[in-house]
C-alpha cells in the first residue's frame, strides 16, 4: 500500500519537474529575431561589445558604456584628427583674453530626439546637473575651475571660469559628462547622477530596444540635424568571451568587431590571414608606459634607468607579443597628438653594451661567480607588477625578466587585479609598473597633470629628479597658458625632461582593431578614443 | 514528516548568520577599498575628495558593527541594498537574472537525469557490455574535458560548421541546446558511474536473491526494487549539483552569453560591489539548503526507511 503511493508521488515529482522546465521554456520562446534580422541586414549593422552598455545617462561613468552614450548625445565641440577641435552642438566659441570667458554660439534649429528645441536654457540645465556633484567630475579639470553658468540669449551660452585652464574646449569634446540630456529626461529634482527619466540626446542614434546582458538596437534618428548615417539600425549583441565573439562572427552572425583588447591580436592576424574579412588598425590611440620608481634605492640613478631601457629590444618584444599590430613607441606620448611633436630628446636604441657599461658606471658591479650585480653589498634586484588580466602586459614583463637578467638585474614579476595594480600605483608601493595615458582627447594635459599632482602615483615616482621643482612649476604653468607659443614651449620641456630622465619609459604605441564583413563599407575609427565609429558606416 | 521539515527549517537561520558573519568579515579582509574600485571601473583617476563622498555613501565611513548590523536588519526585510556600480536594488538585478539562470540549470539537470540513469542502471545489470564499455569511455570523457573547452568545441562544430544551433544567446530551445550539454556532461559521467556501482552491489544484497527464489519477474526486481534503492546516492549528489547549478554558472555563462547570474556575480567581485556580493553568498547559501532539503525530502518518499528510523540506519 505505502510503496504504491510512494511511487505514484515520486513519478508525480519528476513529471512536475519536467512540466515546470518545458513551460519555463516556452514562455521565452518569442524571439525570432535572427531571421528576422538576416532579412533586414542591409538596414542593420550588428556587432558585438563585451559587456551590456548600462544605463543611458550621459552624466555618469561604468557602467555606462561610452560608445553607447557617444552615440545618442553629443557635446558642444568634436575633437577631430590630430587635435583639432570642431564645431558640434556649438557653431563657434569667443574665449576672453584672461582665458576665463567662454562664450558659445550654439547650432541653431538642433532638435533633441523627442523633438524639443536644443537651446541655452537646456545647456546651462546640464551644466547645473553636472554641478552638483562637482567632487565626481573633478578628474575633468575645468569641471571645478567653473565659477558661473549663464543664458546669454537662446542661442548664446556663456561659462565663467574662477582662473584661465587652456585646456576648457578640448575637455569639452570628452564623452562623459558634458553632453546634452533633453528636458524630458531629468528627473523631478534635476539631479540626474542617481538616474534619468529617458533616455532623449540629439545624437545621431536613439535607443530603440534594450534587455540587460543580451543585445541592445538603436535606430537612426530620423531627425538628426547632421550627416544621416547610412544604416537605419544598429544592433548590439553582449558577448563576454573574446572567442565567442570570433566564432560568431565567422559564423555570420556579427558584421562587426572592434576596439581595444576585445580580441586577441593573435586572433585577429589570424582572421586578417584568411583573406575573408575585412581588417583595419588605428593611429595609435596611447602610449603604453613603464614606470619606474625613483623612490626605489636601486632605481634612483638616471644610469641605471637609462641601463634599463638599453637593456632590451624593443621592436622585438613588441612585434612578437602584439603579432605587429602595435608599434614600437620612442615617445611618452603619441606624437598625432597636440604638442607632442616636439621633443628634444634621442630615442633609446637597444644596445646592451651600453647598458652594461652604464651599469658599472653607476657603481653596480658584477661579484665574481654571480649573476646578480650588487652595489656595497646590495642586489641589483626589482620588483615589476602586472595586471594579472592582462596577456600583453605579462607577456612583456617575462621578456623584460629575461632580457634584464642578462645584463646581472634581476627582476621579479607579480601579478595583481588591476584594482591592486593602481591602489600601488597611488600608494608609491612599487617598484616597476606598466601604465597607459588616457589617449584622445584628454592628452596631453591629463597627463601631464596627474605627473605633476599629488596622489596618483607619478609625482612620488619622479621624485628624484634633479629638476623636479622646475618641472613642476612647468607643469602648473602650462595649463594656465593663454599664449599658444609659450604653451608649446612649455610641453616640449616638460615632455623632453620626462624622457631624459628615463623612469617613464614608452613602450609601444595601443590601437584599435577592427575586423568586418566584405560587404561592410566606409569603416573609419574616431579620432576620439571613447566615440563611436557608426556615422560614415555602410552595408552593400 | 512535519516536524522533520520545521526542524530542518530552523536550522537554516543559525547558517544563514554565520555566512552573513563570515562574508560580511571576509570581503573587510581585502586590501581594496570599494569606493576606489567603484572610480577605478570608470576609468577616473579618483582624488581624496571623491574616495571621501564615495565611502561616505556606502556607509563605509561608519564602525564595522554598525555597518554589520544595518545590513542584517535591510536583509530581514529582503532589502540587499543598491548595488555601488549601477546605482539600481541588488534584490531587482537579480531577480531580472533569475529566470536564465533557473532555465539552464533545468535544462542540464534534466538532461543529465535522462541520459545517466538509462545508461548508469543498463551499465549495472549488464556489467561488461558494450553498454558498459561506452558508460565507461563516457565518464572518462566527461570527468576529463574542461567545460570551457567542452563549449567552444560543441559551438565551432555545431553552431558554425553545421549551423544547427546559434552561437551565442538566449531565447529559443535551441540557444538552450548546446550549454546544457556543456553543463550535463560531467554530471552525466558523476551519474552514470554512481548510479552503476550502487547497482552493482544492490545485485549482491540478500533481497534480490531472495526475490529470485520467489519467483518474481526479473523485470520487475530490477525497475521496482534495484533501481529504487540503488538511485538513492545519485539522489544526493543531485542535490549538491541542483543548488551549484542554480547560484549560476560562471565559465558556460561567459562562453555561450547565457545572461544568467555568474557573469553578473563574477564582475561584482572584480568591482568589489559589496551589496551584490553579500546578496550572492546569502542566495547561495539558501539555494543549497533548499535544494537539499529538497532532495531528502525525494529520498524519504522513494526510500521510506529512511524517514521510519530517522537515518540510514536499518
Amino acid at each position: 500500500m505505502s510503496k504504491r503511493r510512494t511511487r505514484t508521488q515520486v513519478l508525480s515529482i519528476f513529471a512536475i519537474v519536467i512540466i515546470l522546465s518545458t513551460l519555463l521554456l516556452g514562455c521565452t520562446n518569442e524571439s525570432k529575431e535572427d531571421s528576422a534580422s538576416n532579412k533586414e541586414s542591409k538596414n542593420t549593422l550588428t556587432f558585438a561589445w563585451p559587456r551590456d552598455i548600462g544605463e543611458m545617462n550621459p552624466h555618469v561613468y561604468n557602467p555606462s558604456q561610452l560608445f553607447a552614450q557617444s552615440m545618442v548625445y553629443e557635446s558642444l565641440v568634436s575633437y577631430q584628427d590630430g587635435g583639432e577641435l570642431k564645431p558640434q552642438l556649438a557653431e563657434s566659441w569667443d574665449i576672453s583674453k584672461d582665458g576665463k570667458e567662454y562664450t558659445f554660439h550654439l547650432r541653431q534649429g538642433v532638435k533633441f530626439s523627442d523633438g524639443t528645441s536644443f537651446n541655452a536654457d537646456i545647456v546651462k540645465k546640464n551644466f547645473d546637473a553636472i554641478l552638483k556633484n562637482v567632487a565626481l567630475h573633478s578628474w575633468l579639470g575645468f569641471i571645478p575651475k567653473i565659477d558661473q553658468t549663464k543664458v546669454i540669449d537662446e542661442h548664446t551660452f556663456q561659462l565663467t571660469l574662477t582662473e584661465p585652464y587652456y585646456a576648457t574646449i578640448q575637455e569639452l569634446a570628452v564623452v562623459r559628462p558634458v553632453r546634452f540630456l533633453g528636458e524630458a529626461g531629468f528627473p523631478k529634482n534635476g539631479d540626474t547622477s542617481k538616474g534619468i527619466e529617458k533616455s532623449v540626446g540629439t545624437g545621431p542614434w536613439v535607443l530603440d530596444e534594450y534587455k540587460a546582458d543580451e543585445y541592445a538596437t538603436f535606430k537612426r534618428n530620423e531627425n538628426y540635424w547632421g550627416e544621416l548615417p547610412k544604416v537605419k539600425k544598429i544592433k548590439v549583441k553582449i558577448i563576454p568571451d573574446a572567442e565567442t565573439r570570433v566564432l560568431a562572427f565567422e559564423k555570420g552572425d556579427l558584421d562587426l568587431i572592434y576596439g581595444e583588447g576585445v580580441i586577441s591580436l593573435d586572433t585577429f592576424k589570424q582572421l586578417e590571414s584568411t583573406g575573408d574579412y575585412e581588417t583595419s588598425v588605428s593611429e595609435p590611440v596611447a602610449t603604453r608606459q613603464l614606470v619606474m620608481n625613483t623612490k626605489k634605492e636601486q632605481l634612483s640613478d638616471v644610469r641605471v634607468r637609462q641601463a634599463l631601457q638599453y637593456g632590451f629590444n624593443k621592436q622585438a618584444m613588441v612585434d612578437g607579443i602584439t603579432s605587429g599590430v602595435e608599434d614600437k613607441a620612442d615617445y611618452i606620448l603619441p606624437t598625432t597628438f597636440p604638442y607632442t611633436s616636439n621633443i628634444d630628446a634621442q630615442p633609446i636604441d637597444y644596445n646592451v653594451e651600453k647598458a652594461k657599461a652604464l651599469l658599472d658606471e653607476a657603481g653596480w658591479k658584477l661579484p665574481k661567480g654571480k649573476n646578480v650585480r650588487e652595489k656595497d653589498g646590495k642586489p641589483l634586484e626589482v620588483e615589476l607588477m602586472y595586471d594579472s588580466a592582462e596577456s600583453i602586459q605579462k607577456a612583456m614583463a617575462e621578456t623584460l625578466q629575461a632580457e634584464w637578467a642578462a645584463l646581472g638585474v634581476k627582476l621579479n614579476i607579480v601579478g595583481v587585479e588591476l584594482t591592486v595594480q593602481i591602489q600601488r600605483f597611488k600608494g608609491n608601493d612599487f617598484d616597476l609598473n606598466f601604465f597607459s595615458n588616457y589617449g584622445a582627447p584628454y592628452d596631453p594635459h591629463t597627463f601631464v597633470n596627474i605627473v605633476g599632482s599629488e596622489g596618483f602615483g607619478f609625482k612620488e615616482a619622479i621624485s628624484s629628479y634633479p629638476k623636479k621643482e622646475e618641472l613642476l612649476q612647468q607643469i602648473t604653468d602650462v595649463l594656465k597658458s593663454t599664449d599658444e607659443k609659450e604653451r608649446q614651449k612649455l610641453y616640449s620641456s616638460i615632455l623632453t625632461s620626462l624622457q631624459e630622465q628615463g623612469s617613464i619609459v614608452p613602450i609601444s604605441y595601443v590601437k584599435k582593431v577592427a575586423v568586418y564583413q566584405k560587404d561592410v563599407s566606409n569603416f573609419t575609427f574616431p579620432a576620439n578614443r571613447d566615440e563611436h565609429p557608426f556615422t560614415g558606416i555602410s552595408i552593400e | 514528516m512535519g516536524t522533520y521539515i520545521v526542524k530542518r527549517m530552523m536550522a537554516i537561520i543559525p547558517i544563514f548568520l554565520l555566512a552573513t558573519l563570515l562574508t560580511f568579515g571576509m570581503i573587510r579582509l581585502s586590501p581594496v577599498d570599494p569606493a576606489e574600485a567603484y572610480l577605478a571601473a570608470a576609468h577616473i583617476q579618483p582624488t581624496e575628495e571623491m574616495l571621501e563622498q564615495k565611502r561616505h555613501e556606502f556607509g563605509l565611513d561608519q564602525p564595522i558593527l554598525v555597518q554589520y548590523v544595518n545590513s542584517i536588519i535591510k536583509i530581514c526585510q529582503l532589502d540587499f541594498g543598491i548595488s555601488y556600480i549601477s546605482n539600481k536594488p541588488v534584490w531587482d538585478e537579480v531577480t531580472y537574472r533569475m529566470p536564465a539562470t533557473i532555465q539552464l540549470a533545468l535544462g542540464s539537470i534534466l538532461l543529465a537525469i535522462l541520459v545517466s540513469v538509462p545508461l548508469g542502471f543498463l551499465a549495472g545489470i549488464k556489467k561488461n557490455s558494450g553498454i558498459d564499455y561506452f558508460s565507461r569511455f563516457l565518464a572518462f570523457f566527461g570527468a576529463s574535458i574542461p567545460s570551457f573547452w567542452l563549449g567552444y568545441l560543441l559551438i565551432f562544430f555545431f553552431s558554425v560548421k553545421l549551423n544547427l544551433f546559434p552561437v551565442e544567446g538566449i531565447g529559443t530551445v535551441q540557444h538552450l541546446v548546446l550549454p546544457s550539454i556543456t553543463l550535463a556532461l560531467p554530471l552525466i559521467a558523476l551519474y552514470t558511474r554512481l548510479l552503476r556501482a550502487s547497482v552493482l552491489e544492490n545485485l549482491q544484497e540478500p533481497y534480490v536473491l531472495f526475490a529470485r527464489t520467489r519467483g518474481i519477474k526479473e523485470s520487475i526486481i530490477m525497475g521496482k526494487h534495484v533501481l529504487r534503492i540503488a538511485i538513492s546516492p545519485m539522489i544526493t549528489g543531485l542535490g549538491m549539483n541542483l543548488g551549484k547549478l542554480l547560484t549560476g554558472t560562471i565559465i558556460v555563462e561567459a562562453v555561450f552569453s547565457w545572461p544568467g547570474f555568474g557573469r553578473y556575480f563574477i564582475e561584482a567581485i572584480f568591482n568589489r560591489d559589496i551589496p551584490v556580493i553579500q546578496c550572492y553568498v546569502l542566495l547561495a547559501v539558501g539555494l543549497f539548503l533548499i535544494s537539499n532539503l529538497i532532495v531528502d525530502l525525494i529520498q524519504m518518499y522513494i526510500d521510506p526507511r529512511i524517514s521510519r528510523k530517522g537515518g540510514h540506519s536499518q
